[in-house]
């Protein structure tokens, strides 16, 4: 419809009539009409209305999902499709921090923005103008052995406190307006697990719930004035717990599920939503016969308890490290006829499962990337048909997506504008070979894989698609020749925005895909971007700043990779301050 | 028969002698590479570290990268402080840990050298107590409290006096834990740090305890609380009691 009423304004005539331009501005003004209303119809009979108030950020960016539905939507349009071309840098705040990439998503609360990089440092920035108000530079427990490269994807903050999850496994409360420490609690004791804590906090009603690694794994809540432990679910059943006989012998002692992401939180509900690990040691499937509970699962868990209410294994006994830690992104749609409410989950496998969040009942799926060939299909109701598991003893098979997953951690937005659902995915696959793992060694074993483009591709690409959440129709795709590995934002201004590897920050349309606007912002994105507003002004922040494990696995396959800049920088962009 | 020829005789003599010790010793290094290679494979290139055969991964490239034969195995043994490079010494068998070594060496092209072997690994009820002390799945956490050997939370002190059996460690009192009155709450307490901005004392309300921090004049600690350590020595059994202290007194 845009196409059609934007090739009508571009195809006038220089010599047109008066008469023949009202005629067309009538048309317009009627095709404009229709068609906006059209739109209107179909947003109101399949989406709900009155839940784009709790999904939608406003002046702030409060929570790490924007709101606990996890839409990464705003509802701001001051920026939009008409003048995003106008956008200039409005204030850059170096962290300092060059370790590794800037991962995080800044949280913005009453003109404060808050953010957390690789090593565990907290800022607190004017948002207006980026100057530094306070700053907390973590210590690294001495002699901590990370089990990976650092990182941090960012902070809660809520009750006049910041809470940051360290990469040395504790959960910190600081005060917000001067950074003091007020609490600290060992969430784990990192010198034993050799686990992290990398997840942002998420605050629920009065606690806050952080989730880790660890032999089992878990999700874990404290009370947000004190510190202490309220609930803690095991991601892997204890001896006597339902689901702990998925695990031969021992092999719940190794397991191993890590989850490290945030989840989402439904209030009305009271259920929180997690995507968990995939089993240990991964590929390597021999040692832990069974189905693995609860890996590679979205579980809900009461908030108040962390009782399981139910769970979906999307990926029973994983062999290709496809886990479900992805985000849960919370909305409420007509299927069938019937509004549901909704959780909408991409696997790392690169298939997405609707499921009711009521129940845990599957309603549809549908596959998100181009090449898939780990299962033949996925079934409506969920069932992995045709799979191709990685068997010990069995050569080296490509694998399509790669383990790195068809999409990374880098996230979705939903917006209830368009009502469709945003989604940054890779085409890369892997030859993998499996492994034993050493007896009595936990981080032993798995498999051994190798990157390499789909079939018949020279290389490894990207995209950023639109899809309808429910059916999986793909309705436009944004094509890259490297890797994107930022997440995406939506805003009520109809635009996408993104960034990719060589630095450029970029805004599509909503509608149809078309970029509309990007600037080079010095170093490659793997990020969350979020908008905001102060002082009468809306602002789009991106952290910038090249690295991580996937962003440099995925880097091999592109031989001018070396071009994507580490760094650790964010930037704001605002309108100027004529033309807002 | 001349000088030379005696030689000539002796050089054929031991070439012959010794060439099945050479290539039985080639074959040796052959297969401990294959080991060292194997066992790269299963813990080196595992949790998205390095890469198969070397290369670069999440980790940094290892082959070609010109290592000397020391460094690969100061590194292989004891890790790097600070980053994900564990002391491989403390978890593979001494064998295995040679042979990754040498399969290193040779990534750089250097023959298989090892000058000494890791530190000595803790055997029968000391390695016992070790993994009852650190057991991430039992209910008590020794390790959240006490650090040993480098391992472990330094919440209470050092242990300086190991109990002499399961019964004294029962037994054991906790004269510095305290008990605090801050904003209406009153909590068991054990004073972390007090500069004149600041208290910060841990509450031992629940585990794991929490490091929380006052102002100086909010917060009241009196001598003496109703916590015991007792209280969280949990279902722990005489004898992994007994374990546990051959553990403390081995690594003391």
């Amino acid at each position: 419809m845009r196409v059609t009423l934007r090739q009508l304004i571009l195809n006038k005539g220089e010599g047109m009539q008066h008469s023949s331009r009202l005629k067309l501005l009538l048309v317009t003004a009627a095709v404009l009409l229709f068609g906006s209303w059209q739109c209107n119809a179909q947003s109101q009979s399949v989406i709900s209305q009155s839940q784009v108030q709790q999904g939608a950020t406003g002046s702030d960016w409060p929570t790490y999902g924007g709101t606990n539905l996890f839409w990464r939507y705003s509802s701001l349009n001051q920026i939009n499709t008409t003048n995003v071309k106008k956008l200039v840098p409005a204030w850059i705040f170096q962290t300092g921090d060059y370790q590794d990439a800037l991962q995080a998503t800044p949280i913005v609360v009453n003109g404060v923005m808050y953010v957390s990089t690789a090593r565990s440092q907290v800022f607190a920035l004017d948002a207006v103008t980026g100057k530094l108000i306070w700053q907390y530079k973590h210590q690294m427990l001495p002699g901590f052995s990370p089990p990976a490269r650092t990182k941090s994807y960012g902070l809660a903050v809520a009750d006049g406190k910041v809470f940051l999850a360290s990469y040395d496994d504790s959960l910190i409360a600081f005060d917000q307006k001067t950074g003091h420490e007020v609490w600290k609690v060992a969430v784990e004791d990192p010198y034993t697990c050799r686990c992290s804590l990398s997840a942002a906090a998420m605050v629920v009603k009065d606690k806050v719930v952080v989730s880790g690694g660890g032999l089992r794994g878990f999700v874990a809540a404290f009370d947000m004035k004190t510190g202490r432990e309220a609930w803690r679910f095991y991601s892997i059943p204890g001896p006597g717990e339902p689901g702990n006989d998925t695990w031969s012998g021992d092999s719940w002692k190794t397991g191993a599920v890590i989850n490290w992401f945030s989840g989402s939180f439904d209030a009305e509900l009271n259920l929180i939503y997690w995507g968990t690990g995939n089993a240990k040691p991964d590929f390597f499937g021999a040692t832990r016969k069974g189905s693995n509970l609860y890996s590679s699962c979205i579980v809900a868990l009461e908030a108040d308890t962390g009782k399981l209410r139910w769970y979906y294994q999307e990926v029973p006994h994983d062999s290709w490290d496809f886990d479900s830690n992805w985000e849960p992104v919370l909305m409420d749609r007509v299927v069938k006829g019937r509004m549901r409410k909704l959780v909408v989950h991409i696997n790392k496998g690169g298939y997405s499962w609707v499921l009711d969040r009521v129940t845990g009942e599957v309603l549809s799926t549908y596959p998100d990337n181009e090449h898939i060939n780990w299962v033949r299909e996925v079934s409506q109701s969920g069932e992995l048909i045709g799979r191709h598991d990685v068997v010990e003893n069995e050569p080296a098979w490509l694998v399509c997506p790669s383990n790195l997953g068809g999409k990374s951690w880098n996230h979705e937005a939903y917006s209830p504008r368009t009502t469709w659902i945003y989604i940054p995915m890779i085409e890369m696959c892997n030859d993998i070979v499996a492994r034993p793992p050493i007896l009595g060694v936990p981080s032993s074993g798995g498999g051994i894989w190798v990157m390499k483009p789909p079939p018949n591709h020279d290389t490894a690409y990207s995209h950023i698609d639109a899809f309808d959440p429910v059916t999986g129709k793909r309705e436009w795709t944004y094509q890259y020749k490297y890797a994107l590995l930022a997440s995406v934002l939506a805003t009520a201004g109809d635009l996408v925005f993104s960034g990719d590897s060589e630095g450029y920050f970029f805004a599509l349309d909503a509608h149809d895909g078309k970029k509309l606007w990007s600037f080079q912002t010095g170093a490659g994105n793997r990020g969350s971007s979020v908008t905001y507003t102060a002082g009468g002004r809306q602002y789009v922040a991106t952290p910038t700043g090249w690295g991580s494990v996937s962003g440099d696995i995925m880097s091999v396959l592109w031989t001018d990779a070396d071009k994507w800049r580490l760094g650790s920088t964010l930037v704001a962009f605002a309108l100027p301050e004529e033309s807002k | 028969m001349s000088k030379l020829s005696v030689r000539f005789r002796s050089v054929i003599f031991s070439v012959l002698l010794f060439t099945p010790v050479i290539v039985k010793a080639q074959m040796a290094t052959e297969q401990n590479l294959k080991h060292g290679e194997e066992i790269f494979a299963q813990t080196c290139t595992q949790s998205y570290c390095h890469g198969a055969n070397g290369a670069a991964g999440g980790a940094p490239k290892l082959a070609g990268r010109g290592l000397t034969g020391d460094y690969i195995e100061r590194v292989v043994t004891y890790g790097i402080s600070g980053t994900p490079m564990q002391a491989w010494g403390q978890i593979l068998p001494l064998n295995e840990v040679r042979a990754v070594i040498a399969y290193v060496q040779s990534l750089n092209g250097i023959a298989p050298s090892i000058r000494s072997g890791p530190p000595p690994v803790l055997t029968g009820d000391a390695a016992h107590g070790r993994d009852l002390f650190f057991d991430p799945q039992h209910s008590v956490r020794c390790s959240f409290c006490h650090r040993v050997n480098d391992r472990g939370l330094p919440v209470a002190l050092a242990i300086n006096n190991v109990p002499a059996d399961a019964t004294a460690l029962r037994n054991l009192g906790t004269p510095q834990v305290s008990t605090a009155m801050a904003g209406g709450e009153t909590f068991p307490a054990l004073l972390s740090s007090k500069i004149p901005s600041e208290t910060k004392i841990y509450d031992l309300t629940k585990f794991p305890p929490v490091l929380r921090t006052f102002s100086p004049s909010s917060v009241d600690l009196k001598d003496g609380s109703a916590w015991k350590h007792s209280q969280v020595l949990g279902d722990f059994s005489d004898d992994e009691l007994g374990a546990i202290l051959a553990f403390l007194r081995a690594a003391h």
